[in-house]
């Protein structure tokens, strides 16, 4: 079986922390995750989503704070409206759009952060390398 | 055909008094069709006054008040353009108040030419022409029905038609950014064809153009390559529908999503966890 590459993308405020937590209380999770701190979910673009899988990820993490605590106040509230429609374009383009993950995980929620990157692992692990679905041939 | 033409005329005449000018098309010289802006010092010129092929007035019209905020305009529009002007007004392009809008009804034709769902204006106060219902969109329908290999087939090899001549996001209406980031090399290498994929052009360009694309089709119309991409748009417009409950230019009070603070229980809708 092939290691998926698998970027999170985690607003520092609640979902680093959350990791933290998890990190903190030794909990086991698989390490196919590459995690980038951005200040604030509603940072990550749909561009960044997109370009993180043109550099090859085979899944991408969206974290941020629970509707109501995001740090920014509403920030992720652009995370929460663009990303279901980010899903559904690459679903029209032909991408399962299961590989990108969107959740809420609070610095208390060390558990939770353990759970979410366990189950988002196995969904990627059970589907083949996406560089491999999209291959591109050469032109004649 | 002859005879929306001639009450358009008379539309146009009638509004001349009240404004500095009426925005629409003219067959020029060697027949060529493009935006003209009428002017009631010159009412003769409403002779090569033309109506069909459209041309992208919204975005003229966006150009015109720039350079000129206080002049008072009328445009010629259909359901799309009406759309577009709307969009851009809530997008803070346009000074609505000192617009008139003369509104021209699509016939079925030019209709199922733009597979148009919404061929008639809704705010427009002067009207040309009868309403009719909107048509299907087959080429829509048939990718949405496509399973999710096929659509991954189908996108690929359209998208490896492209010559990245921009000339879609330079037509659309909708498209005022001062700085784009389909410009942004970070985002779309420069100097590569085919575009790789997925195409990271249109996909982002899709993106963007969620609650915005009234469905005008210049964008299809204009590409050198004939590539179906208002398909994208219009699904998406559909999901917008369905998220947020909003319909691209049609009530003028209701603010985008992109400018919405979601209420509570309304991310739900989303299909997020919460
Ligand atoms: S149909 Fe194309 S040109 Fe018209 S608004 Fe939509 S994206 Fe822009
Ligand atoms: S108009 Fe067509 S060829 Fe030109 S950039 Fe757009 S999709 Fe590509
Ligand atoms: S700071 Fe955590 S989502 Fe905005």
């Amino acid at each position: 079986m092939y290691e998926p590459k698998i970027i999170g993308f985690l607003c520092n405020w609640c979902s680093y922390r959350g990791a933290d937590t998890a990190g903190m209380a030794r909990m086991k999770y698989p390490p196919n995750v590459k995690i980038i701190r951005v200040p604030c979910s509603g940072r990550i673009s749909p561009e960044l989503v997109l370009r993180t899988f043109r550099e090859g990820a085979d899944g991408v993490m969206v974290l941020g704070c629970h509707i109501g605590d995001c740090h920014y106040s509403t920030g992720n509230h652009r995370t929460a409206k663009r990303m279901p429609v980010l899903k559904r374009l690459l679903e029209y383009s032909g991408i399962d759009s299961d590989r990108l993950a969107i959740n809420w995980v609070s610095a208390a929620e060390g558990e939770k952060f353990a759970t979410v990157i366990k189950e988002f692992t196995e969904q990627i692990s059970a589907m083949p390398p996406f560089a491999e679905t999209m291959k591109m041939e050469e032109t004649k | 055909m002859s005879d929306r033409l001639t009450s358009l005329r008379e539309a146009i005449q009638q509004v001349f008094p009240q404004v500095d000018g009426v925005l629409g098309i003219r067959r020029g010289p060697g027949g060529i069709i493009s935006p003209y802006l009428f002017h009631s010092e010159h009412p003769e010129e409403l002779e090569a006054l033309a109506i069909w092929p459209k041309e992208p007035l919204p975005d003229v019209l966006r150009k015109i008040q720039k350079a000129h905020p206080e002049a008072k305009l009328a445009i010629v529009c259909r359901g799309c353009e009406e759309r577009g002007v709307v969009e851009m007004m809530k997008h803070s392009q346009l000074n609505w108040d000192n617009l008139t809008l003369i509104g021209l009804q699509c016939t079925k034709e030019e209709a199922e030419f733009c597979r148009c769902a919404k061929p008639y204006t809704v705010h427009a106060k002067i009207v040309v022409g009868e309403p009719i219902e909107g048509v299907p969109d087959p080429v829509t329908e048939k990718v949405a029905a496509m399973s999710r290999e096929e659509k991954q087939e189908f996108w690929k090899e359209q998208f490896l038609h492209c010559i990245k001549c921009y000339g879609c996001r330079t037509i659309c209406p909708q498209c005022f950014c001062n700085i784009c980031t389909l410009e942004d090399e970070k985002f779309v290498e420069t100097g590569r064809l085919p575009m790789p994929n997925p195409s990271m052009y249109h996909l982002i360009r899709a993106m963007h153009m969620t609650a915005k694309c009234v469905a005008c089709r210049e964008c299809e119309e204009t590409c050198p390559a004939d590539i179906p991409m208002a398909v994208h748009f219009r699904l998406i417009a559909r999901d917008v529908q369905e998220m947020f409950s909003y319909e691209t230019g049609a009530i003028l009070e209701q603010k985008p999503p992109q400018l919405l603070v979601l209420e509570e229980g309304e991310y739900e809708r989303t299909g997020l966890p919460h």
